[in-house]
């Protein structure tokens, strides 16, 4: 039997959204009409800083989920029907609530500490997919050189693997793996490219993720379930600064240049590239290059190349679309576009301190660990580390619906 | 955002190459934690450091012979605790908390909260306190009715 | 022959008349485009909008002092203060690694006015500069010492909120100009709240953890830190920053520095990065690889060897949160 909000609900979700208007709250639903079209910006009256330039002032962020693909169930429906949302919004609280716990002693019910403490569930938004262009919701193809990419670090990884219980078992963290109990040499061997993601080793802080290190946040930054993605903009005549509050304490400052220069030079290559932005009458388009080599979005690294549309959809929302390119990623550029509400500013509490580092115990608590078992092994007291997982990630939900 | 990486055991993180790892968890706590050394523990907050990515309780333990331990608590992340109305007024020293956990592959006293709760059993950190972020889904556990 | 002289100097006036054009038009340019990015009001306030950066030896020592060979020094083979030569960490970098004497940047006497405890604690950080500045470790700088660390930094003000981004590993601070909560836990960089006292913008900064540090010198401060910023905008391009700095657990009265923080004017300034989270992985996590990785550097007049080692117990996590 499907469930639907109730009524009283859906008014009083009216009502505060009426009230955002005259009294920013941040108690709000999506409060406009979904927007079929990729740029075309809302109408209606631009809001205006004092000083005449389009509005973009505020806390932001997003206040619903919406995968960044669309599920294959949904092939050709660009948005939800409300049954739809509110059925996924039923499953997923259902979800939430249930920490599960696996066996105690497993390495799995260690992991599964990351349950609803760390995560952020939000209502489902109304499109079936953050990406509106390629029409079917999806990230583009592939080149061939990126799938060779992939592949040889896959390989990479899963070799790390080989000697594991997670490769005994036939687990899904293997699949495209095999089985050996004899552990891979590539695990004293480097990875083909410089390391970013989880791999199941620790040898030194490359080893490790780039959140491990607290070297994370990156561009574009549309939505994160870990801690969310908050992004303080403040403007002043000709000027515009942007810094994020992201995930677990990660945060930014974005520098953008409004003055008309070129890119910088090519040979200065950045983490969170080089953006130059101009108004484009409402909008603010900010044009980002010089992504350094040790960044990675979805697979592109330092030729990621990004267009961004920033416009004042009304008094608390801010709409957003960023096309990606990277010809040597992707056989064609490819747009997401997402809808930020504002948040109170008053309530400090929204937009804290972001920063990872000063706490960041846990990296070096991991690899005294792994020290602590190589010593043990190297004594005969302990298992061979080659053979265990301490890469796994177990997030403590099962498969969201939104799948 | 990115939902697609909120799938259990291992499609996160390894097996795929270039995921925006910033939605991954900041860290795999299997990596820190001994799942063979289990912890369970009643003690009193003595300081709390609120620093992402973790908090991190310090907690006096008063062991059988009368010696007291001092064990650091690695719990959840301040930036979102605090959008869901906790401060540091929120766990106050002098708190008991039952600890419910792993401890460090090093052998430190330290361990991570696989579950916190007050001695009441109230779990600790879960759910939100006071404002809380209302757009955030409420478990369909803390749901009055 | 004198007139074909003449010619050539006509010629060369006539070129050097041209360049000067030039030069003068693109001095012209500049100031004029600087002057309409940045508008000398803001909803009637003066706009400190721009790119900034102090230009003195605060980050070193707040205090006066003469020049000396390092910061961390061991005996000479004199006993004197003054006769005292770099330390091993710092020997390699000669001259690169020596601290310029300043004038300081403390009004009144000088002196900063430590309780007797207080100033064994400061000594004590002065000695182990390595293991406890917290810059070393690239943790947030905390305020004032952003303000003078030697990295530009970038003032976007609005009409509610002026927010300073610091290049120096991404540091930030909001100034609110309009009512806010208060934040829900101490913080490194404060919590800022601003109000006009004419052209003057007076910044009251609350809420810090014990942290940070002033400069590279050990001067510290606890958790009761309470600093009133006076920011007065001497021309288009110099500041005059003054800081009221109280902290009764540490210091026997409130005392006060002033510097000023000057534009800087380059046609395209923008800040980059320096992330340096990154930079300093090796001196934070370098004693924990597998295989210790920087150890050996030979140069012509001496060899640097490195050994790690991992604090024994508690001190091991105790040094990250020093």
């Amino acid at each position: 039997m499907r469930t639907r909000l109730p009524m009283s609900i859906v008014a009083v979700m009216v009502t505060i959204s009426v009230l955002a208007v005259l009294k920013p709250t941040n108690v709000t639903t999506a409060d406009q009409a979904p927007v079929a079209s990729v740029t075309t910006p809302p109408a209606g009256p631009v809001l205006k800083t004092p000083w005449g330039e389009p509005d973009l002032q505020g806390i932001w962020t997003d206040e619903s989920d919406t995968p960044l693909q669309r599920p294959a169930r949904y092939a050709n429906q660009e948005f939800f029907t409300e049954e739809q949302r509110a059925e996924l919004d039923k499953e997923r609280s259902a979800l939430l609530g249930r920490d599960k716990r696996v066996e105690p002693g497993t390495e799995l019910d260690v992991a599964g500490a990351y349950n609803g403490v760390f995560m952020s569930f939000k209502h489902t938004g109304l499109r079936t997919s953050l990406i509106v262009d390629p029409p079917d919701g999806r990230i583009p193809a592939l080149t061939p050189e990126a799938q060779k990419i992939a592949a040889a670090d896959r390989q990479f990884r899963l070799a790390l693997l080989q000697a594991t219980e997670t490769c005994k078992n036939k687990s899904v963290a293997c699949s495209g793996g095999s089985y050996d109990p004899t552990p891979s040499p590539q695990r004293t061997a480097l990875p083909p490219r410089y390391n970013t993601a989880r791999m199941n080793r620790h040898d030194g802080p490359e080893d490790d993720a780039l959140p491990d290190r607290c070297l994370t946040g990156g561009l574009p930054e549309f939505g994160n379930a870990y801690g969310g993605s908050f992004r303080r903009i403040v403007q002043t005549p000709g000027g515009i600064s942007m810094f994020y509050d992201v995930g677990q304490g990660q945060g930014w400052q974005r520098n953008i240049v409004m003055n008309g220069s070129p890119h910088l030079p090519t040979n200065i290559r950045q983490w969170y590239g080089d953006s130059r932005g101009h108004w484009d009458g409402p909008t603010l388009v900010i044009d980002v290059t010089n992504f350094s080599p040790k960044t990675d979005f979805q697979g592109s690294r330092e030729n990621l190349h990004l267009v961004e549309r920033w416009t004042r959809a009304g008094p608390s929302s801010l709409e957003y679309v960023v096309t990606i390119e990277d010809p040597t990623v992707w056989t064609r550029p490819w747009t997401v576009k997402q809808e930020f509400t504002k948040q109170s500013e008053q309530e400090n509490k929204i937009y804290y301190e972001p920063r990872c580092v000063e706490g960041n115990y846990a990296l070096p608590s991991l690899l005294l660990g792994a020290r602590t078992e190589d010593r043990a092994f190297a004594e005969g007291r302990g298992p061979d580390p080659a053979t265990r997982d301490n890469a796994t990630d177990f997030v403590g939900v099962e498969e969201d619906p939104l799948q | 955002m990115r939902l697609e990486r909120l799938v259990k055991v291992g499609v996160v993180g390894i097996a795929l190459w270039g995921m925006a790892t910033s939605v991954s968890a900041h860290h795999a706590f299997a990596a820190e934690f001994d799942a063979n050394k289990p912890v369970n523990f009643k003690g009193t907050v003595t300081k709390m450091e609120w620093v992402n990515p973790h908090t991190w309780l310090h907690v006096d333990v008063k062991k059988p012979d009368g010696t007291v331990e001092n064990w650091a608590v690695e719990a959840g992340t301040p930036n979102v605790l605090f959008r869901r109305g906790f401060t540091k007024e929120s766990l106050l020293p002098g708190t008991e908390v039952v600890v419910d956990g792993y401890q460090s592959k090093d052998g430190s006293h330290r361990c991570n909260g696989r579950d916190l709760t007050l001695p009441d059993g109230r779990k600790l950190f879960l759910g939100s306190s006071g404002t809380g972020a209302p757009y955030e889904l409420t478990p369909s556990s803390q749901k009055s009715k | 022959m004198r007139g074909r002289f003449s010619g050539s100097m006509i010629t060369v006036a006539m070129a050097a008349a041209a360049i000067g054009a030039v030069i003068s038009l693109s001095v012209t340019r500049t100031s004029v485009q600087a002057q309409a990015t940045h508008p000398a009001r803001v909803g009637g306030k003066p706009n400190f909008s721009g790119i900034w950066q102090a230009n003195n030896e605060a980050n070193w020592n707040l205090q006066p002092h003469a020049a000396l060979p390092a910061a961390v020094t061991q005996s000479g083979i004199f006993p004197y203060d003054y006769a005292r030569v770099p330390a091993a960490p710092v020997l390699a970098l000669g001259a690169a690694g020596g601290v310029p004497g300043s004038l300081g940047v403390v009004q009144g006497d000088g002196q900063i006015p430590y309780k007797p405890e207080a100033l064994l604690i400061k000594k004590a950080n002065a000695e182990h500069w390595i293991d406890r500045d917290p810059e070393l470790k690239c943790y947030l700088p905390g305020i004032p010492r952003a303000m003078y660390m030697p990295y530009p930094f970038q003032i976007t003000q609005s009409t509610n909120e002026i927010h300073i981004a610091y290049e120096f590993s991404n540091t930030a601070r909001t100034i609110h100009l309009d009512r806010v909560e208060g934040p829900p836990d101490d913080t490194w960089m404060g919590h800022s709240v601003g109000r006009w006292d004419g052209d003057t913008l007076v910044v009251d900064v609350t809420n810090f953890n014990d942290r940070t540090w002033f400069d590279r010198a050990g001067n510290f401060h606890s958790d009761a830190l309470h600093l009133v910023e006076r920011f007065t905008l001497m021309s288009t391009d110099i500041i005059r920053y003054e800081v009221t700095i109280e902290d009764p657990k540490v210091f026997t009265r409130p005392w006060r520095i002033a510097m000023p923080l000057y534009r800087r004017v380059e046609p395209n300034i923008q800040l980059l990065e320096f992330r340096c989270n990154e930079f300093v992985e090796e001196f934070m996590y370098g004693n924990l690889r597998k295989q210790q990785l920087v150890k050996h550097w030979e140069g012509d007049t001496m060899t640097v060897d490195i050994t790690r080692k991992v604090p024994p117990g508690d001190g091991f996590y105790q040094w990250y949160g020093k």
